[in-house]
């Protein structure tokens, strides 16, 4: 991976020899060491970087400019007028204000308006997680390897590794902007005009360069990549929620639209492409950026290369005594990941719950297709609690399937043989690991149902409200079991196609979040796990569709077991 | 499932195990067998076989053919039982970043079914571990010694041990061999894998050497000793014609008064009666070494087939009767 580096230094610059190196290094640290030196070797690192990633950049930009075109024709060549017309209702519920946005122009409805407005959200988090990976993989974690101690050792700054993989983050924004103003311009949704689509595109390509400034600040705090990107994603996460509500409220003409404007996310959606056509909030993007880069400049330039800011404690000189079995192993792994996880969820369900009230007080004036969606005769309350039950099993899937792929990570990081060479069985430590992650599962749906709860029990004033939520979203777990389930099934026989899990999970979300929406028959939409258990208390709960779940979750974990002990072990 | 084994019969036996990645065959008809009680060096060069087999043995790998016996047991059938009564090394330990190195210690070896806390404190003390410290902190050396601790701290019968010293300081290094004389003594069997032949000289009763995925040779680091040649030098006034003819002398030279030439070691009566007829002033016979041993199975084959091989003989201190045509030829 190091080629580039390394032909700098395939010929010795010769003493006698008047002209400067070759090219890369030599050369350019003594242009950069008139001017101080921090960035020594900058165009080097950066053609390093590109080369790196010359499969990774074109996959991320083109994938993400290809599901561009896949919205853009496929609404618009199944939406026609009339289709159009009746989305005017639907896409102004408050329920599409948390999750796409603030609806500009939804009143007047066009195709470009409806897919801006609902689908921009999800290419922006499409390319946040493109620069928070971006970023980390080129900072943090070349940092971690131990290979940023190579590049540094010669004629490079403290700051190139950081400022070249900010830059190279900003190509790929600018590269996924145009190429996204071509997708969507040349679609069968027909936007107009050209301006606008830039806007749009760029919108989306600003908000990458939002996260890729924040994760370069993340990455300074701890030593170790992963709690760099984590503290990143949360950023993330906590952008798209407060946009959210802020929609929400917009939506229903609510006082709390300013908090869209707390968030990266908001701005770029308040340019409000093909609607206002305002500029000026990217101005908002490039502030934040700008002075993110500064900060993280400034904390790089203050630390040692690879400690963060934050040092490393001691530790217990014994193990306590749960640390005994593959059960407590596997609980002592997951446990800062679930803590987090727990913080993050009980929050948001607090958060969400509390809206409650505000729902109830505008269901009078809403019209009669919105609350049919939000649960219809059963009321608006209980049907906005149902939605958000199975709302939340679609986020705590993310956290089942990512505890699943951390057991893969600890089969690949060589930490496994060593459990597995002492008196450890397989099924036992395939078993404990799924045992600890499902309970984790089951207990953050009870933690979302109980913050649910208690946030429409307080904005509403009735307590009646708390049981139904806990009961609703717990028995949603079963559909969460399903796809840990499947996750582990597939580590136990083909551990490298574990992403497919993935790929269901997006099918489910898409299926459950857009299905009615795109008015899809009723038996393509069952296709996805979280449309079974019943949306409690707006549904009945179903104890076939919940037995059925919780079956063959325990059918795929079966398969998952044997195939884990017929499997020679990932080795070093 | 604890199973009673036979006290008798050897702690490993493979026969005629082969593995195969796809085409790759890593081993081709492997066997080996390491009796009860002894300390049974493994050497070869990287990607020889020498993880691959010890993988095998802890029933973490298939394998396609042959028998595999660990203390009497199917290592892939009865792994848990087995892994009781064994304790494993590997050459590159990996903890977690945020266990201490006390807690990885006690963890590995209450796995595997208990530790012994006096010892486990000894043994921190000896090899000069901070155990409170995070396993992402620690330098390779470090994370080595958590295993090794572990290892040694538990009451087992068998020590798999894969490179175990790789990292480790010659200080520690002493330790280390130090504790498998006590594991020894104590009456362990230690299957030892290593490139490092000192090591192995220093501690092993028996060697086995792999090569590409089949033991080209094994016994007692003695008897291999004498198949093969042993370095002379000798400072004496006249020539000693009848050397030239003589059967088990090689590469014969004369430089000034000094003759250097390399004997098979079983002809050494004769070549010394030989010598006893002239005015001798000095005579210096260097035992062959570990290095030579193994150069015997890996200067004799193309030089490019496996570049592992020119990296063993490159760093293999070049000893002065091995004969400069081996060491020619496989560097160029």
């Amino acid at each position: 991976m190091t080629t580039r580096i390394l032909t700098t230094h395939d010929e010795p610059p010769r003493p006698d020899d008047p002209s400067p190196g070759p090219r890369g290094l030599r050369r350019e640290a003594t242009a950069a060491g008139r001017q101080g030196g921090s960035l020594a070797g900058l165009a080097t690192m950066i053609r390093f970087m590109l080369r790196r990633d010359r499969w990774r950049l074109p996959l991320w930009v083109l994938g993400l400019a290809a599901l561009t075109a896949y919205f853009a024709n496929a609404i618009g060549t199944v939406m026609d007028d009339e289709a159009l017309a009746s989305m005017t209702v639907f896409a102004q519920n408050p329920i599409m204000g948390l999750i796409s946005g603030p609806g500009y122009g939804f009143e007047n409805i066009t195709l470009p308006r409806f897919i801006a407005g609902v689908y921009g959200v999800f290419l922006m988090l499409g390319a946040a997680m493109m620069n928070i990976t971006t970023i980390s993989r080129h900072t943090r974690v070349e940092e971690q390897t131990g290979r940023a101690e190579l590049i540094r050792a010669n004629v490079t700054g403290r700051n190139t590794q950081l400022i070249a993989a900010l830059l190279v983050a900003v190509l790929m924004n600018a590269a996924l902007s145009v190429l996204m103003t071509l997708a969507f311009r040349y679609s069968a949704a027909e936007p107009e005009p050209l301006s606008s689509v830039f806007l749009f595109s760029l919108g989306v390509g600003a908000v990458g360069c939002v996260f890729a400034a924040v994760t370069a600040v993340t990455s300074q705090f701890s030593a170790f990549a992963r709690a760099g990107s984590g503290l990143a994603g949360a950023v993330l996460a906590g952008a798209f929620v407060i946009r959210g509500l802020g929609d929400m409220s917009a939506v229903q003409n609510g006082d709390l639209d300013w908090l869209a404007w707390l968030s990266p996310l908001g701005w770029a959606q308040q340019t409000a492409p093909f609607v206002l056509d305002r500029w000026w909030p990217l101005l908002l993007h490039l502030g934040l950026a700008a002075a993110l880069i500064l900060i993280a400049v400034g904390l790089q330039s203050k630390r040692d290369l690879a400690a963060g800011i934050l040092a490393d404690r001691l530790g217990r000189e014994r193990a306590g005594a749960s640390l005994s079995t593959p059960l407590g192993l596997a609980l002592r792994l997951q446990r800062s990941s679930l803590t987090w996880w727990s913080i993050g969820v009980f929050t948001m369900a607090v958060v969400f719950g509390s809206f409650t009230g505000a729902m109830a007080d505008s269901a009078a004036g809403m019209p009669p297709e919105i609350i049919d969606v939000m649960g219809g005769a059963a009321g608006i309350v209980d049907g906005y609690l149902g939605y958000m039950a199975m709302y939340f099993a679609m986020i705590i899937t993310a956290y089942a399937v990512l505890a699943v792929l951390g057991l893969r990570a600890e089969e690949q990081g060589v930490r496994t043989e060593p459990v597995l060479a002492a008196a450890v069985g397989r099924s036992s430590w395939l078993l404990s690991w799924t045992c600890v992650t499902a309970l984790g599962a089951l207990w953050l749906m009870i933690l979302a149902g109980v913050g649910d709860g208690v946030g429409a029990a307080l904005s509403t004033g009735d307590w009646g409200l708390f049981g139904p939520s806990v009961l609703g979203h717990t028995a949603q777990t079963a559909a969460v079991w399903v796809l840990l389930a499947l996750a582990v099934a597939l580590y136990g026989f083909a551990p490298r196609l574990m992403g497919l899990t993935w790929i269901i999970f997006a099918y489910s979300a898409v299926m459950t979040l857009f299905g009615q929406m795109l008015q899809l028959d009723a038996k393509i939409l069952d296709t996805s796990v979280f449309r079974h258990v019943g949306q409690y208390p707006a549904q009945d709960l179903s104890a076939e569709a919940v037995l059925l779940l919780l079956g063959v979750s325990a059918v795929l974990v079966c398969l998952g077991v044997l195939g884990f002990r017929r499997r020679n072990l990932v080795t070093a | 499932m604890i199973t009673t084994t036979p006290s008798e019969g050897p702690a490993i036996s493979l026969t005629d195990v082969v593995k195969t990645y796809g085409r790759v065959r890593a081993l081709d008809g492997l066997d080996l067998e390491v009796a009860r009680g002894e300390v049974h060096g493994f050497l070869g060069p990287n990607g020889a076989g020498k993880s691959t087999t010890i993988r095998i043995l802890l029933g973490i790998l298939t394998h396609d053919s042959g028998r595999v016996r660990l203390l009497g047991e199917d290592p892939w059938k009865h792994a848990v039982a087995l892994h009781r009564r064994l304790a494993y090394v590997p050459g590159d330990v990996e903890l977690w970043p945020g266990l201490t190195g006390g807690e990885a210690i006690d963890l590995f070896a209450r796995l595997r079914g208990g530790v012994d806390d006096r010892r486990r404190d000894e043994l921190i003390d000896r090899f000069d571990l901070d155990p409170r410290k995070k396993g992402r902190t620690y330098s390779k050396g470090n994370r080595q010694k958590v295993a090794l601790i572990s290892a040694l701290a538990s009451n087992v019968d068998l020590l798999l041990l894969d490179e175990p010293t790789a990292g480790l300081d010659p200080l520690m290094e002493a330790v280390f061999q130090e504790c498998i004389r006590e594991a020894k003594d104590e009456g362990r069997t230690v299957l030892l894998s290593s490139h490092i032949l000192a090591q192995v000289e220093a501690l092993a009763d028996q060697v086995s050497i792999i090569r590409k995925g089949r033991i080209v040779e094994s016994g007692a680091l003695s008897e291999l000793r004498h198949l093969s040649r042993t370095a002379i030098t000798v400072d004496v006034t006249t020539d000693v014609p009848q050397l030239r003819t003589m059967d088990g002398v090689h590469d014969l030279e004369r430089i000034g008064t000094r003759l250097h030439f390399s004997a098979d070691t079983a002809q050494l009566p004769a070549i010394v009666r030989t010598l006893g007829e002239h005015e001798i002033r000095s005579l210096t016979a260097t035992p062959p070494t570990l290095e030579q041993l193994l150069l015997r199975h890996y200067d004799d084959t193309d030089s490019n087939d496996q570049p592992s091989d020119t990296q063993i003989l490159t760093t293999a201190q070049s000893p002065a009767g091995l004969t400069s045509r081996s060491f020619t030829e496989v560097r160029s």
